[in-house]
This record gives C-alpha cells, structure tokens and sequence, in this order.
C-alpha cells in the first residue's frame, strides 16, 4: 500500500512540469467530448478524403462522366460541422457549379450526381461559404484545443444528419506525403492525426468572415494571453480572418497582450471600421499607444471610424508625449460626488466591471476637482445608505500633474508605495489615473528590434 | 524627435544583416571558384554574365523579402497552399538538393584552404563540421557569426588585389557591356555556374524565412530592402573584381584552367604576394564556415514550413525531431561525401553550383506565381512590368540549363 501511495503522488505531481496556466481541453468543456462527431465509429467508417477526391470523375445517375472535380464548396451557418452546398467541376474547359442536392453519393473515387441532366452554372463565391481546396487544403488553421498554429494535410467528409458534411482535419505530415502519390494510394483516406472540425478554426473565406459557431465557441474560452500567441502565430490573411470572426471583447482582450509592433501589422491588415471597434475596447491608453506608432494618415482613418467622443479622448491621449503622465495615463475612471451613497458608487462600479482597472471611485467636487480616491474594498465595508464624504479623508491619493515627466511620477509611486495615482489637469480636475502596470510598460526598454524577436530559428 | 531618430537609427543597425549575410555567403567558397574560373578562363568577356547574375539577385532576393513581409510565410509553406501536395514537396525537394549541394562546396572550401596549408582534409573537414553544428546547436551562434563574417569579408581584399593587377580597364568595360561569348561546352558551363552561384536557392528561402521568422513587419521593407540591395550588390562588387583580378593574372599567365587552390590563391599576389595564399585560405574558410552555418539551419527550417510546424532552435530534439534530422543528416553526409579519396575539390565546388542553376527554375517560377497572387500579395501583388522582368530571368536561368543540356548530350 505504501508504495502504490508513493507511485500515485509521482504521477500527480509529474504534470506540474508542463505550465499549470495552460488552458486544455477547452473543447471538452465547451462542447463536451460526447458531442464531437469523429468519435462515432459510424462517421469514423465512412469519411471520405477530400484531397482524393479532387481530380476525380463526377458522374450523372446513368453512370455517363460529366466531368471532373475541381473544388468543393461549403456553406457556413450555425452547424459546427459545415455541409457541402455544391462541386465546382471542370467540364470540358469550363468550370461549372453543380448544386449539393444533386449528390447521390460520395464515394472514395467518384461523385455520383441523382439526375441525368445536370444544371451547369457558373460559380460565384457567396460570403458564408468557403471553397475547400482553395481556401482551406494546406491552409494554417488553429488547433483550438493544441494552443497551435497547423497547416491541414487533409479533409474528411461524412454523410452527417442527411447531408454531407466536413466532419474533421487531417493535420499529419504522413498524410500530407501520401498525397503525393497517384491512383488509389493517394486517395486513400489515412485518418492519422485527425481534429475534430468543431475544435478548429479555419479561417478561409474571401470575405475574411467565418462564421463556424463551434470554432467560436472553442475559441472564447481561450484566455486572451494564449489567444494573443495564436493570433501571433498566423499569417497575414488568416490573421485578420481570425480577429474578424472573434467577438470583438475578446478579440480587444487579446491585443492588448500583444506586442506593439506585431499590433501595429496587425492593424494595417484589418478594416478600418474594425480596427476602430477593437481600439475602442481596448484600454485607452494601450490604444493611443498603439495608434502613436501609426502612420498619420493611417491614424486619422481609424480615428474617423470611431465613435466622435472615443476618438477625441484618444486624440487627446496621443498628444501627450510618452515621457510626460498625460501620455502614460488611462482616461478609464469612475467618478461620483461627496453626496452620493456607498450603493450608487458600487452600481456604477459594476456597470464597469468589465474594465479591469475599476478597483475604486474618485471622488470629485461640484466643481470637478479632484478629492479623493476611494478603494472598492471601502465601499463593501460601509452600509450601502451611507455618503461618501464619511468616508472621505486621509490617505488622500497622491496626483501628479498631466504635464509632469516620468522621472516625478516614479518619485510618487516609490514614496507612497499605492497601486495608482492620479493625474490632475491645471485646474485640478481629474483627467487619468496611471496605474502600476502603466508604469512597469513606460519603463520597460524599447524591445530591441530584429534580431532579438522571432523564433531562434533562424540565428 | 530626436528619440524616434535613434530608434530608427538601432532599427536599421539591427535589421541590417540577412541580406548582407545572404550577399556575403554567396560569395563562398564555390562563388569566389566559380568566378576564379570564369576570369581565368575567359578573361574580361564575360563579365556580363556576372552583371546579369546581380541584377537577377537584386531582383529576387527583393522580390523574396517582400513575399516574407506581406504573407508572413515561408516560401516553401506558400508554395504548399497555392500549389498543392506535389508541388510542396517538389519545392522542398529541390531546395533540399540545391542545399545540400551548396553545403558539400563549403566542406569542400574548407579542405582546400586546409590544403593550401597542407593540413589534411581528414582533419579540417570533421573538425569544420563539429564546429559548426556545437556552435549553432548551443545557440551561441550570433557572436560566432560575427566572427566568420569578418573573415568572410576578407574577400574585400580582392577589390584592391583587383586594382594592383593593373587590369586592362577598357576590356573589363568591354565585357560588362558588350554581351559575347564563345559558343562552347565549357563557356555555358561556367555561365550557368555563374548565375547558379550568385543567384542560389537557399539565399531566396533564407531572406524570406529570416522575414517571417524575426516577424519583421511592412514599416520594417524598406530597411530590409536596403540592406537586400547593399548585400545583393557586395556579391556583385566582390564577384566582379574576383574575375578581373584573375584575368590580369591569371589568365594573363596563360593559367586557363584552375586545377587546384594554389592556382587560385595566386591572384591575390599582387596584393599579398607572399601571403597570398594565406588571406585565400582565410577568406574561404570564413566564407564556408559562415555559410555552413545557416545553409542547414535554413534547410531544417524550410522542412518545418513544409509540415506546417515551422521548429526553432528553442525547441528540444523530442519536440522538434525533423528539424534536428535535417540539421544532423546534411552536415554528416555533405562533410563525409568530401572525404572520398580523390574527389576532385575544384570540380565538385563548380558542378554544385550547376545544380544550383538547375534546382533554381521551379523555385523561380513559384515564386513568379506567388508574386501576381493579389489574394496573397494585395496591394504588394507584382506590376505587369515587374512580371516581364521576372519572366526575363526565369528564361535566361532556363536557356542556360537547356543550352548546357544540349551541349552535354552532343558529347
């Protein structure tokens, strides 16, 4: 008894090796392993390897050849497993589109079609549906549950709720070497290393847009830091494809935990109405940051997508100079007067909740001035009737002035040892609080550029 | 202001590099042999194959910096998704012989500077390779680099031996701009050789896997093109005076054919006279342990990109076990194929330099295809001019690959 107890305290603590933070199995969580279709043994028998497929004869209910296989065309909407909307199919030298309701069958050498005569029309890309071949064979997709950047070697497609459907991505290197070989060997589906299509996000699609619902899912559960390093990881049209089909909190959460410079790449390859809806969530210090390193005319297009007063405040924020506190500064506060209650204060800290720098209110005059800071921990404590002004009074926070240079605002911290202080205007108003980590970022050196970033790979 | 101009300044020092490198490495052993051999041989007539070389460098080592920036990918990762399985693998395939090849002249630059000082090549050939894969596996490999760069650039020297020979001025100008050349197996030979030393494949993967990999960004262009065109233009410099010191020389002497490293050390006795041989030597084995370094390196890391899991030097063996595979095979096989007795060094370092040439016409192409890819390059997707310049030296790589093959197969 006594060694098995030693054996089961090696195997429990043998895991600390990999990084705890590290978020696993997300997919299961979200979608619960009993939901992902590849772990049916009757959808596991029946894939059919897309990359076989292509090349291969499509032929109409008499057995007669129409033509061969050039694409296939998926239409994406709320199934997590996308169905087949239609085959491009070169017939003769043309490219023609055949509807997916005509398919019959799908086999591992040929497509059989359900009528003899077949309705040949020209293809035109439609925003929710995505060509296989072309935009998503050989593609860098995310393995949401491995934390990667993979390339997919390979499709599967099964009969799934009586329709045809991409079910899961072959990402194995072996896979990808079968493909070179011709005839039968080639198109043999070699199911290797198989991910569920719900636990990936592909990001094809001309638009940029994808909207698979189950990779978004999958994706939302991502904590922004690991999200920031996929989004690193991508390349430049797959990256702005990803953070377009994020939900734009989450997707302003990961930026902000992205490098400056990669942020700025980033930024030139999105819309300008999007960079301006991310920007706007992120914190406007972090934005002016950001949008500071921007050309001026690249700027000046973000900030007239934005919202009048957003781009004001940000305008505002970029002026000040990085050495000074007014350029190191959040504008994100919440305010409240002497005469309000505990109660109210708190309301309107929830209503922010979503800012994580909201650790307390500043408390304000009738005239604007500033005169207090108070801590959340103070109002959980007070009766939720009681007025702020008892519990105004010393330690009064300590401000600095927009204009003061870095060197005073470090003065200031180290003398008082607090988590922030506040930056006042001429006229003693409360314009931003600058908060330890905004400090740590202004002191950081300027990461040195070149050769120190990248992989290693390459010296 | 003045904190975003020094930032600038750093920013242009740090970048600096990848192409001067990629310049520098092309004028490696088998460059300065091939273009030994090309003055010796034919004096100042064909000089403007050298001039068309650089020129073609120019251009796709450009073209090569500006399909790493924009796509973010590597090239033989690209070529996989716009092209396929096959054409992937032909890629790779391709690279992986051209390196290969590259690497076995650099093994073979070091047993011929060794030689020179009578060192066998059992000894310098093994410790060559050791050195190089402890240096680049321990990572302490950026200041080493620095190292063999500055030896490398030993090479300089020939721009002043190229002065002290005296060379006939107006000839050398008679042969970069007035195109001839005698029509022979031997002249298309040292042609193609030419091109594919100047023009290698492993330079086009390098700059744009450097891009991708340092995550350089669209601001961080026009600084890498900069240093593109002052490295691509160096190969050209150095290469240039490498042939007219040689042929006010050598060929001047009446030595037409190098046969061995003493024969090519000699032009530099202008300058060095005695110790002639000695800067060769040095210069030769900076430029091969340079280029020994990043040619595996780079391979491995073009493998990666093709399995779609681009390894780095920060990974493990276990978890990047075809990185260090390619890494450990090519520098094995490449530094033991020159310890066969009686391989003849000379030849082997031009011959690679032919496969180069050859192995160079479907990566061009590729990247021909990828280069007007609007999907891929947007606004960087190149202009209908820039395509006719491309096509220009696609052809001119393929004439001189088909001319060799008639010639070799008319006996």
């Amino acid at each position: 008894m006594r060694a098995m107890s030693a054996d089961t305290i090696s195997l429990m603590s043998a895991p600390t090796k990999k990084p705890i933070a590290r978020v696993v199995n997300t997919v299961e969580r979200a979608v619960g392993r009993r939901d992902l279709v590849l772990a049916r043994k009757g959808v596991r028998d029946s894939v059919v390897s897309l990359a076989g497929l292509l090349g291969c004869p499509v032929t109409n209910e008499d057995g007669r050849e129409i033509g061969r296989l050039v694409d296939v065309v998926v239409k994406h909407g709320q199934d997590a497993y996308p169905p087949v909307s239609g085959l491009i199919v070169k017939v003769g030298l043309r490219r023609s589109f055949i509807d997916g309701a005509r398919i019959a069958k799908l086999e591992r050498h040929q497509i059989k079609l359900s009528s003899t005569t077949i309705n040949l029309t020209d293809y035109k890309r439609r925003s929710d549906e995505s060509l296989l071949d072309a935009d998503v064979l050989d593609h860098q997709i995310v393995d949401v549950n491995g934390l990667r950047v993979v390339r997919s070697s390979d499709l599967y497609l099964a009969p799934l709720d009586k329709e045809i459907r991409v079910v899961g991505v072959d990402i194995s290197f072996v896979t990808f070497l079968r493909r070179i070989f011709p005839g039968a060997l080639g198109r043999r589906a070699t199911p290797q290393h198989v991910l569920d299509w719900a636990t990936v996000a592909s990001l094809a699609d001309t638009s940029g847009v994808v909207k698979t619902s189950g990779s978004k899912t999958a994706l939302s559960q991502l904590r922004p830091a690991d999200l920031a390093d996929l989004i690193e990881d991508l390349a430049g049209r797959e990256q702005s494809a990803l953070i377009e089909m994020l939900d734009p909190e989450l997707a302003a959460d990961a930026l902000e935990e992205m490098e400056d410079e990669e942020l700025q790449g980033l930024l030139r390859g999105l819309s300008e109405g999007r960079a301006a809806e991310l920007l706007s969530r992120m914190e406007p210090d972090e934005s002016a940051e950001v949008l500071r390193d921007l050309s001026d005319e690249h700027r000046e297009d973000i900030l007239k997508a934005m919202d009048t007063k957003m781009a004001k405040q940000l305008r505002q924020l970029i002026a000040f100079d990085e050495t000074l506190a007014g350029g190191i500064m959040t504008t994100h506060m919440v305010f409240a007067q002497e005469n309000d209650t505990c109660g109210e204060a708190l309301a309107r800290l929830v209503e922010n909740r979503d800012r994580d720098i909201s650790d307390g209110v500043v408390i304000v005059d009738s005239k604007g001035k500033l005169v207090d800071h108070i801590q959340i921990i103070e109002l959980v404590a007070a009766r939720s009737t009681a007025l702020l002004s008892t519990l105004v009074g010393p330690p009064y926070p300590t401000s600095v002035q927009i204009d003061s240079p870095l060197e005073e605002v470090i003065e200031e911290f180290s003398n008082n040892r607090g988590a922030s202080i506040v930056v006042i205007d001429e006229k003693g108003k409360p314009v931003g609080r600058i908060l330890a980590d905004d400090l740590v970022d202004a002191l950081k050196p300027e990461e040195q550029h070149g050769l120190s970033k990248g992989t290693g790979a390459l010296s | 202001m003045t904190t975003t101009r020094k930032i600038r300044l750093a920013a242009l020092l740090s970048v600096m590099g990848p192409g001067i490198i990629a310049g520098l490495s092309d004028d490696d052993p088998a460059g300065i042999t091939t273009y030994s051999q090309l003055g010796a041989k034919f004096g100042y007539q064909m000089l403007w194959v050298l001039v068309l070389s650089t020129i073609a460098l120019v251009i796709f080592q450009d073209l090569g910096a500006r399909i790493g920036v924009v796509t973010r990918q590597g090239l033989i990762g690209l070529v996989r998704q716009k092209y396929g399985a096959r054409s992937g693998t032909l890629s790779a395939s391709a690279l992986i012989i051209a390196n290969f090849g590259t690497l076995t002249a650099e093994f073979a630059g070091i047993a011929v500077a060794g030689e020179l000082f009578g060192i066998s090549r059992f000894i310098t050939v093994p410790a060559g390779a050791l050195v190089v894969s402890f240096l680049v596996l321990r990572g302490s490999f950026a200041n080493v680099e620095k190292v063999f760069f500055a030896l490398s650039a030993i090479f300089i020297s020939y721009i002043v031996a190229g002065f002290m020979a005296h060379p006939d001025w107006g000839q050398a100008a008679r042969g970069v701009f007035v195109p001839s050349m005698p029509f022979t197996h031997d002249a298309i030979y040292l042609a193609t050789a030419t091109l594919g030393t100047t023009l290698a494949p492993w330079g086009l993967a390098f700059i744009q896997s450097y891009a991708v990999d340092k995550r350089l960004t669209r601001d961080d262009l026009k600084l890498l093109r900069i240093d593109v065109w002052t490295g691509s233009l160096l190969t050209g410099i150095i290469g240039f005076f490498v042939v007219i010191t040689c042929a006010a020389t050598l060929n001047k002497q009446g030595i037409t054919d190098i046969t061995d490293a003493s024969q090519a050390a000699q032009a530099l006795e202008p300058l060095a006279g005695t110790l002639a041989k000695a800067l060769f030597a040095i210069g030769l084995v900076g430029a091969a342990l340079l280029a020994a370094s990043i040619l595996p390196l780079s391979t491995a890391y073009s493998v990666g990109d093709l399995t779609g899991q681009p390894a780095a030097l920060d990974d493990g063996p276990k978890e990047a076990p075809l990185f260090y595979a390619t890494f450990g095979v090519m520098t094995v096989l490449a530094s033991g194929l020159i310890l066969i007795p009686g391989l003849p060094l000379i030849k082997v370092l031009v011959f690679t330099q032919i496969l180069n040439a050859i192995l160079l016409l479907p990566l061009l192409l590729f990247m021909f295809g990828i280069s007007k890819d609007e999907r891929l390059m947007g606004e960087f997707a190149s202009s209908s001019r820039m395509r006719v310049v491309y096509g220009a030296i696609i052809a001119l790589v393929a004439t001189c690959v088909l001319a060799l093959l008639w010639f070799s197969l008319k006996g």
